[in-house]
């Protein structure tokens, strides 16, 4: 993989009158690698991006896209291009005309302008939509076409704040794919905002997590969800259960379970444990004791709460298994994997 | 179901009660509502309308003429009014839409405490009466106003003549007028989302193109409503020139009260409010035309 870094930010500081903001955030971005920033709302996730693409100018650090400073220029003068939220196109313009503009203030010729946009909404596929007004075009369609807009500028980082939030669920994982594989196709460099966990697991190549103002962890998405670095980490990303535990010596006890104590904490910890790392035990004396809660089924697969002297944990079971379960029957689990944290943090 | 039945079993005996079908009742409701405001205006603006035209087509002796006509638009001073208030009208309108522009534009992108201040301030002229503005205008203007008197403490010997003139007459449609224009058009910026202007200048719009290619465009219907509006206003202003105006030329409205109450000549008086009517209603056409005329997209 090459290795080049393409953006980085290094000691990003902006604090806003209100007090919010972000500090401290350190970001390496390769070359042609996706990156999301995900984190929930207000964690500063849009200001790193809009500080990237020249809105927002920040307090103190240092952007550098192909290791040049571009914190001194405007907006307009950026290699950055923007696809923002809502549906950005221009209203009094047909597409042709929102994809052209940009090309028409780089004194594009006429001929490849026409090629270009041809070729582009190709590429998102839409193509013979030029003459269209945006408001003829359905949401989808729309951001398609800002993607679009955005592509043809060959930005040399694209950004993406939280573009297909607006969209519905279908349509939302098309879009994902579909820039996905532009993304893979042209080597472009992408910094994707969103607040969807599984958005952000499902097409980026390192996610950024981040929490009123710092970056939590920065991480391939598996081992964001295999590794959580924090408690923040462990329960934004996925599903997880949280129990009781005590840290003695080199060991984490949950109960009859013993883990190893690989971050050498001390005291009462709590332990995160995936549901698809618990299992059902069948015999008597094994593992730990619980009560059923209960158990919903959600179509091909169940989910099951159960009561633990550590804790409420939910797991996921085949149906044609949870089919014997019944609320308030005792049942035995079983502990795979776990990975805990001090209860301060 | 059951519902629909039984509705549709009471509007059965209804009807078959009145005699008449629901349908006609609901019109015939809707033709009294109606009526009172078609009196009005029948009373209020058709009659004096076909009226005033209609004394402007006789001469003193009550044969149909053209005399009233051919009078205006021939007469010297006569001609002189029409062209003098024209002149002033389209002046005043487009320095009003260029003043109320930038003020907007101003107000929409500036986030300073000035801008808040001007913000809160700015549409008071609307709320101030037009005889007090344009007796406000003389003390600060007039040959021993304000302006003059602090001139003259500074050392100055003489202030320039300043009203009774072309010119304050153009100060004071400014003062009436600028406060609407940049209201309506503030509303319009207003409706224009930042991040609309953001991506503009993403893709490497620069200040003028901003303004051309995306602001302009987006807000130009206003901008006719506003110069419809201000149009309208300043061409039949009477209070301000009654004041503040010059003798001679005067604005088509002081002649034509001038004529119509001092020289009690209702034809020329008429005349001349038909050719206003005419130069208003042609403004109107032109504005209802291009509200009419959407955009295809018809957003």
């Amino acid at each position: 993989m090459e290795q080049t870094i393409q953006l980085s930010i290094s000691g990003l500081q902006k604090t806003y009158k209100s007090g919010e903001g972000v500090r401290d955030i350190n970001l390496e971005i390769r070359k042609g690698e996706l990156i999301s920033l995900l984190g929930p709302s207000g964690c500063g996730k849009t200001t790193v991006l809009r500080t990237i693409g020249g809105f927002l100018s920040p307090d103190s650090g240092e952007v550098r896209i192909e290791n040049q400073s571009i914190l001194h220029l405007p907006p307009e003068k950026r290699p950055t291009a923007m696809v923002f939220q809502s549906y950005n196109l221009w209203p009094h313009m047909t597409v042709y005309e929102n994809l052209a503009f940009g090309l028409k203030l780089r004194k594009t010729s006429r001929s490849e302008i026409r090629q270009k946009v041809e070729q582009v909404l190709k590429l998102v596929r839409l193509p013979g939509m030029e003459k269209k007004y945006p408001s003829q075009l359905s949401g989808g369609q729309q951001q398609r076409v800002a993607v679009a807009r955005a592509l043809l500028l060959e930005p040399k980082v694209l950004l993406l704040d939280e573009p297909f939030s607006a969209l519905d669920a279908k349509l939302r994982m098309e879009m994902r794919e579909e820039l996905r594989e532009i993304q893979a196709a042209g080597n472009l460099t992408m910094v994707f905002v969103t607040h969807d966990q599984e958005e952000a697991l499902s097409i980026s190549d390192r996610i950024v997590v981040m929490n009123s103002g710092r970056i939590e962890q920065v991480a391939s998405p598996q081992d964001i969800y295999d590794q959580p670095n924090t408690l923040f980490v462990a329960q934004f990303i996925g599903r997880m259960n949280f129990l009781r535990g005590q840290a003695v010596g080199d060991r984490i006890n949950v109960q009859s379970f013993g883990f190893h104590n690989e971050k050498g904490l001390r005291g009462e910890v709590t332990v995160a444990v995936r549901p698809e790392d618990i299992v059902m035990l069948h015999d008597e004396s094994a593992g730990m004791g619980g009560t059923i809660r209960q158990v919903m089924v959600l179509g091909h697969y169940a989910e099951i709460s159960i009561e633990t002297p550590a804790g409420l944990t939910k797991v996921f079971l085949p149906r044609e298994e949870a089919r014997s379960l019944s609320t308030g029957s005792a049942v035995r689990i079983g502990i795979t994997r776990v990975t805990a944290y001090s209860q301060s943090s | 179901m059951n519902l629909d039945k039984a509705g549709a079993l009471r509007m059965k005996t209804s009807t078959a009660k009145s005699g008449l079908s629901r349908q006609t009742k609901d019109s015939i409701t809707g033709l009294l509502m109606v009526f009172p405001s078609f009196l009005l205006l029948v009373f209020i603006v058709i009659l004096p309308i076909s009226l005033a035209v209609r004394e402007s087509l006789l001469d003193p002796n009550g044969a149909l003429s053209l005399a009233n006509y051919k009078y205006l638009f021939t007469d010297k001073a006569m001609k002189n009014n029409i062209i003098f208030t024209l002149n002033l009208t389209v002046v005043s309108t487009v320095i009003t839409l260029i003043l109320g522009y930038i003020l907007a534009i101003y107000l929409r992108f500036s986030k300073g405490r000035i801008s808040e201040w001007i913000r809160k301030l700015y549409f008071i002229p609307m709320f101030i009466p037009a005889v007090i503005a344009t007796y406000g205008i003389i003390n600060m203007y007039g040959n021993h106003g304000w302006l003059a008197r602090i001139v003259l403490a500074l050392g100055g010997d003489s202030f320039p003549r300043f009203i009774y003139d072309y010119n304050g007459l153009l100060l004071a449609n400014l003062w009436f007028n600028i406060p609407f224009t940049a209201m309506l058009l503030s509303s319009a910026l207003a409706g224009i989302p930042n991040s609309l202007i953001e991506s503009a200048r993403d893709v490497g719009a620069g200040k003028l193109n901003l303004f051309t290619k995306f602001i302009v465009p987006m807000t130009y219907k206003t901008v006719l409503v506003a110069a419809t509006f201000s149009f309208m206003g300043i061409i039949g202003s009477f209070t301000a020139p009654f004041l503040i105006g010059p003798n001679a030329p005067q604005v088509l409205g002081i002649a034509m009260q001038q004529s119509f109450s001092i020289y009690h000549d209702v034809g020329i008086a008429s005349a001349m409010a038909v050719f206003m009517f005419l130069l208003c209603s042609a403004m109107g056409y032109f504005y209802i035309r291009s509200m009419v005329k959407e955009e295809p997209a018809g957003r």
